[in-house]
């Protein structure tokens, strides 16, 4: 009887063994400290943290797929992880989804470029202490025999003549939308606002304008692929302009400024938001000499330009251009 | 990978036919996939690595549930048992992007295990697979165990077993069937891209996994590299396949 | 009360009843045989006694304690009993891992395990098998395994289910030699089902005859078989010629019985003008040529119907007025020069009818 007792010891115990050893693992959070590897510029190589026993504490920012996918994000997390010692987490999303893991508290922070969303949020009192950090442009681009001829119209112009082109002969004339709510979406409903249409009648009024439901990317080579007039910031353009077919028409326009915003989370109506000083630290940081230089140069040997523009010494002139203290004032 | 973070510019021929362009492509996919893994690319391996963790934790805690669970159903006869199993084989195709909708409501900040702060970790992911597969691995349990003569648990029984021996005898005899359930659920984990976008965040150093990372390279247009990673994916999925089999060749 | 002891035992399968108020009495160290036809319900009392099924009424006793109903720990008593089934079961593993398993699963390893398995396989007769894949091996073989996995852990009560069933004589007379010889040596008792008659005359101590369900007749397999209770039975046995007759006389207890005509004289102390059916062996009938060849009671004049060989054995249908089945060696039926539609005489004598009552009227 005892060898029965022995034996189911060990029958129970090995199981219970192989869970511990699973939760261990699995509750390990112990990351060691935020020394990142300086000379090299990748980012943080750990291959498991997880978040249940805190170590390096998380700095979460929701930002959207255009900003995203120019690749500045893999200079800058870096350096604010060596600078801050916290390890920053990056999500991306369209506008409207970057925002509303702001309003659930899931990130602590978002970097948009919406305006009217923007203003919305800090209404409704999610957002605080919003400030500017960049701006560049948008540009209409399209098929290099421009059907439509819009060549050097203004926004609004070229938008209008799209439409009833389009409706007149969709098979020549088509116009690729973003159609996700994001930044650009916005921005492109303002310009069909602008040139005196209702976007539903826009949006209904034939085969000719799609709505592609992806990012600036995949829009670009669709628009590539049909032939098609898009609505595209300047950093994607460049950044796809070697793999489409597509050329720049319109780049001169008001409606056209483009400009990035961090905005922190308000911890008094985002109750799990809780990295306000991090996020503080942060603003200040995206709004200092060594951002501001970075952005400066990015691209610049890529492309021969830079797909950004910083806001330091007063680069943006045209109007709309955040004011002073939007870009200079730190927040305390 | 990308050492610049900028996207990898001028990589599309105009010229040649779509078929020698898609040739092209895929052998451009190729070359790049083999170098990457010679090469030890750091960020794919850390990529790969990361794949590989999460997904075996996925089966690992998952069939920790539903072997015990798919074993007893199979071997206990119950009123409403056909039932159960009915149910359960309609939720093998539970749509990835609901479950991660459904978790991710429940593992935000603003949800209610938002205290746990496990959205955008790798352990959301785990979670996340875990509830896909496990209809599968339940059901195909039992339907393993089912193609196993029913006179093997009366034998177990009859010389002198109790049920937990009986169950595992039965499992035993199964083991080739059981065995090709993991690895069928492992393969759906390692693939599993919408729940692991949604949950994970596909932060980089983090959360990033092969197959949201194969998602972002697509959405960057960086077709070639995202075909490389997926011909890596599959690498790995033989691999795993592989060893496991010749485990089970041993016993 | 009995070693095993089932009282009045029923089983039900929705609406048709497999067991109907069945009470086995099994002593220790007996080897009791249930025969019947297939379907007659012995798997099902196997089962039951095995614990493997729960019956729908009735109690089981085993060794004084009873084992059915809830308050029974099952997985004990089954420790105590060993069953083997009619189709050779196997797990996938070695012949060694198979038959070490009941061990394996009361907690006992080692060395003794080793040797009592070893052991064990030497007296099966595969010595060598030990690490063969038992799914390799061959029914006959398998069915060997599955002995032998019963009894490594030396159980009380030995359960057989139509052990021999689809196997090849030589392996059936090595079985049956195994079972009787674990019983004699280690005082095992044995309950074994067949639907083999002579299967049951050559291993068991007492037979019961299980029909629809029914314990219809419990003795030795001489008294069932010659004394059968009742038609169905006979017929079961193997009883051939079955006849319909009335008594008309009776002397001294010889009786004269007239089927269809003619006078069968048969031993009986049934009253004349009972109804009667009666059973003639088919072994005990002679053919001759002559009718003084024979000195038994009852000659009959008859024609050969139609011969068929079975192997060393010869039947002939032949017609004496009624239908009579003889069965002889083929040698005898070489040397009498057989033919279809011969003349020959029937013989038998009176001890050879058995006499019962008829069942109807």
């Amino acid at each position: 009887m005892k060898t029965l007792l022995i034996n189911r010891i060990r029958r129970v115990s090995i199981p219970i063994v192989i869970t511990c050893l699973l939760l261990a693992t699995i509750l390990a959070g112990c990351t060691p400290a935020a020394t990142q590897p300086a000379a090299s510029e990748n980012a943080s190589t750990q291959v498991t943290t997880f978040p249940i026993i805190p170590g390096t504490p998380r700095f979460k920012i929701a930002t959207t797929t255009s900003l995203y996918d120019t690749g500045l994000w893999n200079y800058l997390e870096p350096m604010f992880e060596k600078k801050a010692g916290v390890k920053l987490d990056i999500v991306y999303a369209g506008t409207g989804v970057a925002l509303e893991y702001g309003r659930r508290g899931d990130v602590d922070a978002v970097v948009v470029h919406d305006p009217e969303a923007e203003a919305k949020f800090i209404a409704e009192g999610y957002g605080i202490n919003k400030r500017s950090f960049a701006f560049n442009h948008f540009l209409i681009a399209g098929p290099a025999g421009d059907p439509a001829g819009i060549k050097d119209l203004t926004p609004e112009q070229a938008f209008k003549k799209i439409y009833e082109a389009g409706i007149a002969e969709p098979a020549k004339v088509k116009f690729v939308s973003r159609g996700d709510n994001s930044g650009t979406h916005s921005k492109e409903k303002l310009i069909w606002q602008a040139a005196g249409l209702k976007y539903e009648d826009v949006q209904k009024s034939g085969p000719w304008y799609v709505e592609a439901g992806k990012g600036m990317g995949p829009c670009l080579l669709m628009a590539s692929e049909q032939g098609s007039y898009i609505l595209a910031d300047i950093s994607t353009f460049l950044a796809f302009k070697s793999k489409v077919n597509v050329a720049p028409l319109v780049e001169k326009g008001d409606l056209f400024l483009n400009v990035y915003d961090v905005i922190e989370i308000n911890p008094e109506k985002v109750k799990t938001a809780k990295m306000l000083p991090t996020a503080k630290a942060f603003t200040n940081w995206l709004m200092s000499d060594e951002v501001q230089d970075l952005i400066a140069g990015y691209g610049v040997a890529e492309y021969g330009r830079s797909l950004f523009n910083p806001l330091k010494g007063g680069g943006c002139t045209e109007a709309g251009c955040p004011k002073l203290e939007d870009y200079t004032v730190p927040v305390q | 990978m990308h050492r610049s973070g900028l996207p990898q510019t001028g990589r599309l021929h105009r010229t040649g036919s779509i078929k020698d362009e898609v040739k092209q492509e895929i052998w451009q996919a190729l070359v790049q996939a083999v170098d990457l893994i010679v090469s030890l690319d750091t960020e794919v391996v850390q990529i790969s690595l990361r794949s590989l963790y999460i997904s075996a934790a996925s089966i690992v805690i998952a069939a920790l549930f539903c072997v015990p669970i798919g074993s007893l159903i199979h071997f206990h006869d119950f009123r409403g048992k056909r039932a159960v199993i009915n149910v359960i084989q309609t939720f093998y195709s539970l749509p990835t992007v609901v479950v991660g909708l459904l978790v991710f409501l429940f593992i935000s900040r603003s949800g209610p295990l938002g205290g746990l702060e496990l959205l955008f970790t790798p352990a959301a992911i785990i979670i996340g697979q875990v509830i896909l597969i496990m209809p599968m691995l339940t059901g195909m349990t039992i339907g393993a165990l089912s193609g196993v003569d029913k006179t093997i648990r009366d034998t177990a029984l009859s010389c002198g077993a109790g049920t937990a021996q009986a169950i595992r005898a039965i499992l035993f005899e199964a083991r080739f069937a059981v065995v090709g359930v993991l690895i069928l659920g492992f393969g759906r984990a390692i693939s599993e891209v919408g729940a692991a976008l949604m949950l994970g965040g596909n932060i980089r150093g983090y959360t990033r996994v092969l197959t949201t990372a194969i998602s972002l390279e697509t959405q960057r247009g960086d077709l070639v590299l995202s075909l490389a990673l997926g011909i890596i994916l599959i690498g790995i999925a033989m691999v795993v396949s592989v060893i496991m089999n010749i485990l089970l060749q041993r016993y | 009360m009995a070693f095993l002891q089932t009282v009045d035992i029923e089983q039900r399968a929705g609406a048709s009843v497999l067991l109907n108020r069945v009470n086995l009495s099994v002593e220790k160290g007996e080897i009791f045989t249930v025969i019947g036809p297939t379907g007659a319900g012995k798997t099902t009392l196997l089962r039951l006694i095995n614990l493997l099924d729960r019956p729908s009424a009735g109690d089981i006793y085993f060794d004084g304690e009873k084992i059915t109903g809830p308050s029974g720990n099952a997985v004990q008593v089954r420790r105590r009993m060993a069953m083997v089934f009619q189709k050779p079961a196997v797990f996938n593993s070695t012949v060694y891992e198979n038959v070490a398993y009941p061990l394996k699963v009361r907690g006992c390893h080692g060395k003794t395990a080793r040797s009592t398995v070893y052991n064990l396989l030497d007296t099966i007769g595969l010595g060598g098998y030990a690490r063969r894949k038992a799914k390799t091996l061959s029914g006959g073989e398998a069915q060997r395994v599955a002995l032998a996995r019963a009894v490594v852990s030396k159980p009380d009560l030995l359960l057989l289910d139509e052990p021999t069933a689809n196997l090849d004589p030589g392996t059936v007379k090595m079985i049956e030699r195994l079972v009787m010889d674990f019983n004699r040596e280690r005082g095992l008792t044995v309950i074994m089902s067949t639907h083999d008659m002579q299967q049951a005359q050559r291993v068991a101590g007492r037979v019961g005859v299980l029909m629809k369900g029914q314990l219809v007749q419990v003795g030795q397999p001489g008294d069932v078989f010659f004394s059968p209770d009742n038609a169905r039975i006979a017929g079961f046995v193997g009883m051939r010629n079955l006849l319909r007759g009335n008594i008309v006389r009776n002397e001294s207890g010889i009786a004269v019985v007239d089927v269809d005509g003619k006078d069968i004289e048969a031993v009986s102390d049934l009253p004349p003008g009972s109804t009667v059916e009666i059973y003639i062996w088919p072994e005990e009938v002679v053919l001759s040529k002559l009718a003084s060849d024979s000195s038994a009671r009852n000659n009959l004049h008859c024609m050969i119907r139609s011969l068929s060989s079975n192997g060393p054995l010869c039947t002939v249908i032949v017609d004496c007025g009624f239908t009579l089945e003889v069965l002889i060696t083929d040698r005898s039926a070489v040397e009498l020069e057989l033919s279809q539609g011969q003349e020959m005489y029937a013989s038998f004598k009176a001890s050879a009818v058995r006499v019962l009552p008829s069942m109807q009227g």
